[in-house]
């Protein structure tokens, strides 16, 4: 390591990277680094879990900078050559109708057995071809080392490109090899082995052997160099090596002792240094059951990393069961991978429990702003686009029905917008009325013999409206609070208040202490949510605006979901209905991410006045939202740049929260006149309504102007707790209020 | 669109030879009995995959490669690029001034439905929304077009055909069809086409050795990956076959590529960083 100069840093090419593999595997693959300063840290080589590959935190083995890079290129494509070539595939059932396997080991003692029982279900078909070798660290060696090479050589065809890179980074892993010759005769043979992987000529590692058997050993890993070569030819010839090579050495004295398939060594176990012994012919022949295993730990190649296939066999084991690590908020599972079409195939992919969601969701990338650094994270946060599906068809009717007063206030509030669209367009090639003043100049021209302009109509056109609006619910786990009654409400947001000044957590999060079970509590706050978008969307039918309804939630940066209901394009139809009534809670409330996400999509529309309302009941949130999770001040900050990129791409955002501490971060996150903290939850629809029409009967100079004067609302209690400096900038530090 | 050597406007309208088309599923078969049966066609798909080279390949063979009076068709093919000034007149026809009077004259879409051609509507969706309404009395069982100008309710010719195109990529609400439109044809979808398909396509339109063309498609593929990231549609065909014609004229391939290919389709400084890399290590 030298030339700090010229070194790679993983995190400056991170998003290249990461593109880069997505372009060649057709999928997301998560690029993470491994911290080399702390050898305890998980695992510190190269490896992929199928999910993601983890990387050295940076790479300076060479003095160009754009070699090390290469560097970096050539480590990714060997491990998605491992995914795209079948290794993990392996399956033992198949190698078993291609070669003779060895037959499983001779019945172990009890422990063993009991030892056995547990891991053997739970571990990859590799693992367990490796357990059937007497001695599997060999077994796992030589395979690894065969596979590498076919993996490499399938690179090599594929990407010709990257060829030079491969070459170059061979010639310096070759470099730090030692001399096979020096090493006694297993060691030696393993380490020829490896070299000849790495490139060595054969001729020459034959010619520096002394044991003999070099060059029927190269010989048999020959085959998958050959085009067309798979998983299996490297298993079989790893077995044929491995036979070889049991010449060399004697039958261990106690044939149980490696029988279990259990007892070796664990990868990342402090590797031994080669040992330098001379290689004396007698020593072959002797003791080879304990040192031996120690030979097998010779330097490992760097840029190959570590085959795990375990920890492949672990993620999609946890695909399949849909678990959820984090938080048991949701019970439904959603599909942690973007596309996971070409992972190994012997896991197939159980359905997804949650039927509602499409398997390969599309997802987008967002920055997310960092108010401890002062700046945005570039990429950080992957948004999963979901179409949400229901059945529910009773869901519109029920709501017409029970609502039918509101939604006849509603229309009536709307109606009053109406007459203002109709427009006269003047200049038409065709309309209904010939426009007097066009037709005159048009007849003075034609007798000058000029080309008489056409466009002599007036055409009444039903005008668009020039407006867009996204709504944006959030989906979070809190929703899920069935209602109470005003009076009880009251009283619980006074101690939620006192509470409050002990603990933010419970105070935001949670208005009211759940415990005392409301008497009639059918409904939840997300219902009163679906309900006044529905209502909301019905009017706006009518109206004729354009509209949207979205959903979000998820859990950690790269799984913030988004629903959607009804997406600009859709007609309202049944579809959508069912889609609305399928919006449920299900995570956290990960709001800055969503809001970018339906500002690039309200980005797309024509219309002139474009609207975006958020409809929550708490504060933005979520597992790795900021450093600790306590401190709601990044979520908050986060939100309120995402905001403020609202109002910089000409979108009039609004918040409604029916969190009564809302306006204490709200103010934060939101101007004074565009957010709006409702006490009564079941007064939704009606101040949707109120607010939406402020926001779009703006004239011509944005929305935001006339909203100021027209959303006065009264905000109970706005005078009475003075938070900090309503003022302060979006995104700069808040010292956290605890 | 992708026709490599420019030839006269009129022979490629006239379609005096055979433009090279190489079919990706069943289409021809699914063209060539709506035709049977006058169904209009809608074709569906993204930007340079092949859409206007099919209809052109299709009347060709409609009107010129089977032995039919409708050989002596002069134009069998009118096609119209929509753009969102294009009005149901500029498609019907106008009264032009002559003299001291107006002549009528037709528009291409009447001068099609006299004639008996194929008429090729591109990205209709383009268009003004009044033009969606003179196609539909042609796309049912009446073969109508009513000229309001002049009065005339023209019959269409027996051998009339409609063929719109839409590209559901950059869709928006007023830029969608309705589905009152999209309901009076027969939908064929397009999507760019496999590796191999596209590598032979690719050799053959630009004239480059078939290990060039491969690795081209390969590349189009790849970057079709990454179509989330800042560009709607990936690569299209087009784009690729520009870029072997780039390295036929003597361009060094990995130049061409970035001209033809990572220029073109994203502005993302990084994007296209990543693409450079896929064009690197997919070229020899």
């Amino acid at each position: 390591m030298s030339e700090a100069g010229a070194a790679a840093v993983f995190a400056d090419h991170q998003r290249v990277l990461a593109l880069f593999t997505q372009g060649i595997v057709g999928r997301h693959l998560h690029l993470k680094p491994f911290d080399e300063g702390r050898p305890a840290a998980a695992p510190s080589r190269i490896s992929t879990d199928g999910e993601s590959i983890r990387l050295p935190a940076q790479v300076a083995d060479f003095p160009d900078a754009r070699h090390n890079l290469g560097a970096y290129r050539i480590a990714i494509l060997h491990q998605v050559g491992y995914l795209e070539c079948g290794t993990f595939a392996f399956d033992l059932r198949v190698a078993g109708e291609r070669m003779a396997l060895p037959p499983a080991a001779p019945a172990p003692p009890a422990s063993a057995i009991l030892r056995r029982l547990r891991p053997a279900p739970r571990s990859a078909e590799l693992e367990r071809f490796f357990a059937l070798w007497p001695r599997p660290a060999l077994l796992r060696r030589v395979f690894a080392t065969v596979e590498a090479l076919r993996i490499d050589t399938v690179m090599r065809r594929r990407y010709p490109g990257a060829r030079r890179d491969l070459d170059r980074v061979l010639a310096h892993a070759l470099g730090r090899r030692p001399p096979a010759a020096g090493l006694r005769p297993l060691a030696s043979l393993l380490e020829a082995l490896v070299q000849y992987s790495l490139g060595r000529p054969r001729a020459l590692l034959v010619a520096a052997d002394r044991t003999g058997l070099a060059d029927a050993l190269l010989a048999t890993a020959a085959p998958v160099e050959a085009d067309g070569a798979s998983v299996y030819d490297s298993a079989a010839a790893a077995l044929a090596i491995c036979a070889a090579l049991a010449a060399l050495t004697r039958p261990p004295a106690r044939p149980g002792a490696h029988g279990a398939g259990t007892d070796e060594a664990p990868p990342d176990e402090p590797p031994g240094l080669p040992e330098a012994a001379p290689a004396a012919a007698a020593e072959v022949a002797d003791g080879e059951a304990a040192p031996a295993d120690d030979a097998l730990d010779g330097a490992e190649v760097d840029f190959r990393g570590e085959l795990a296939p375990d920890a492949v066999f672990r993620r999609l084991a946890s695909g399949r069961a849909g678990t959820l690590e984090h938080d048991g908020a949701a019970e439904s599972a959603v599909p942690e991978d973007g596309a996971g079409n070409d992972a190994p195939a012997g896991a197939a992919r159980a359905p997804v429990r949650a039927a509602a969601l499409p398997p390969t969701p599309r997802s987008f990338l967002y920055d997310e702003w960092d108010c401890h650094a002062g700046d945005y994270k570039r990429a950080w946060c992957r948004v999963y686009e979901h179409r949400l599906r229901g059945e529910d068809a009773g869901f519109i009717d029920d709501v017409r029905r029970r609502h039918a007063q509101v939604a006849r206030q509603v229309r009536r509030r709307f109606d009053a917008i109406k007459p203002e669209s109709l427009a006269r367009m003047h200049g038409e090639r065709e309309g209904e009325e010939l426009e007097l003043e066009r037709a005159i100049q048009a007849a003075i021209d034609r007798r000058a013999g000029h080309a008489p302009d056409e466009h002599l109509y007036v055409r009444r056109q039903r005008g668009r409206r020039e407006v867009a609006a996204a709504f944006l619910v959030d989906m979070s786990a809190s929703t899920d609070f069935p209602i109470r009654d005003r009076a009880a409400e009251a009283a619980a947001a006074a101690a939620a208040a006192a509470a409050g000044e002990a603990d933010p957590y419970v105070w935001g999060r949670f208005g009211a202490p759940p415990d005392p079970p409301p008497p009639a509590a059918k409904r939840r706050v997300i219902d009163i949510a679906k309900e006044s978008l529905a209502l909301m969307g019905d009017a706006l039918v009518a109206l004729g605006d354009a509209h949207a309804i979205y959903g979000f939630s998820g859990s950690g940066r790269d799984n913030v979901e988004f629903h959607i209901a009804k997406d600009f394009g859709d007609p309202a139809g049944m579809r959508t209905w069912t889609a609305l009534a399928a919006i449920e809670p299900r995570r956290s409330t990960r709001m800055g991410p969503a809001i970018r996400h339906a500002l690039a999509k309200l980005a797309r529309q024509p219309e002139r006045v474009r609207v975006l309302i958020i409809v929550s009941d708490g504060y933005p949130e979520d597992q790795d939202y900021g450093p600790d999770r306590r401190d709601i001040e990044y979520g908050i900050a986060d939100t309120a740049r995402a905001l403020a990129e609202a109002e910089r791409a000409g979108v009039a955002a609004f918040c409604i929260t029916i969190d009564p501490a809302g306006h204490d971060y709200l103010r934060r996150m939101c101007a004074e006149d565009a957010y709006l903290v409702i006490d009564e939850v079941a007064a939704l629809p009606a101040e949707l309504a109120k607010v939406y029409r402020a926001l779009t009967t703006g004239n011509g100079r944005g929305p935001r102007r006339r909203g100021r004067s027209a959303l006065r609302f009264a905000h109970p209690g706005t005078g009475a707790d003075a938070g900090p400096a309503s003022g302060a900038a979006p995104g700069a530090p808040h010292e956290s209020r605890r | 669109m992708t026709s490599r050597t420019p030839p006269a406007a009129d022979a490629s309208s006239r379609l005096a030879s055979e433009p090279w088309y190489l079919p990706v599923a069943d289409e021809i078969a699914i063209f060539e009995a709506a035709y049977a049966a006058r169904l209009p066609v809608l074709l569906k798909g993204p930007t340079g995959c092949g859409k206007t080279r099919f209809v052109e390949h299709m009347a060709w063979r409609l009107y010129r490669d089977a032995a039919t009076p409708r050989r002596d068709i002069e134009i069998p093919l009118i096609t119209v690029a929509c753009h969102e000034d294009l009005t149901a007149t500029d498609l019907v026809g106008r009264h032009l001034l002559a003299g001291d009077a107006t002549v009528w004259t037709d528009g291409p879409l009447t001068r099609a439905v006299r004639t008996g051609a194929i008429v090729y509507l591109d990205e209709i969706v383009e268009a003004r929304k009044d033009t969606t309404v003179v196609i539909h009395s042609l796309t049912d069982h009446r073969r109508v077009l009513p000229i309001e100008k002049t009065g005339e309710l023209l019959d269409a010719h027996p051998d009339f055909l409609l063929v719109i195109s839409y590209n559901p990529g950059y869709q928006s609400v007023i830029k969608d069809l309705k589905p009152s439109t999209r309901q009076r044809f027969v939908s064929l979808e397009f999507d760019y086409p496999a590796v191999a398909v596209e590598a032979r396509i690719i050799a053959h339109e630009a004239g480059v050795d078939a290990g060039l063309a491969e690795r081209l498609a390969q590349i189009g593929a790849k970057v079709r990956n990454l179509r989330e990231h800042g560009f709607e549609e990936g690569v299209s065909t087009r784009l690729l076959i520009y870029a072997a014609e780039l390295v036929r004229g003597g361009v060094a391939p990995r130049r061409a590529c970035e001209v033809a290919i990572t220029r073109a389709v994203s502005d993302d400084a990084l994007v296209q960083q990543a693409i450079a890399d896929i064009v690197d290590v997919i070229l020899p």
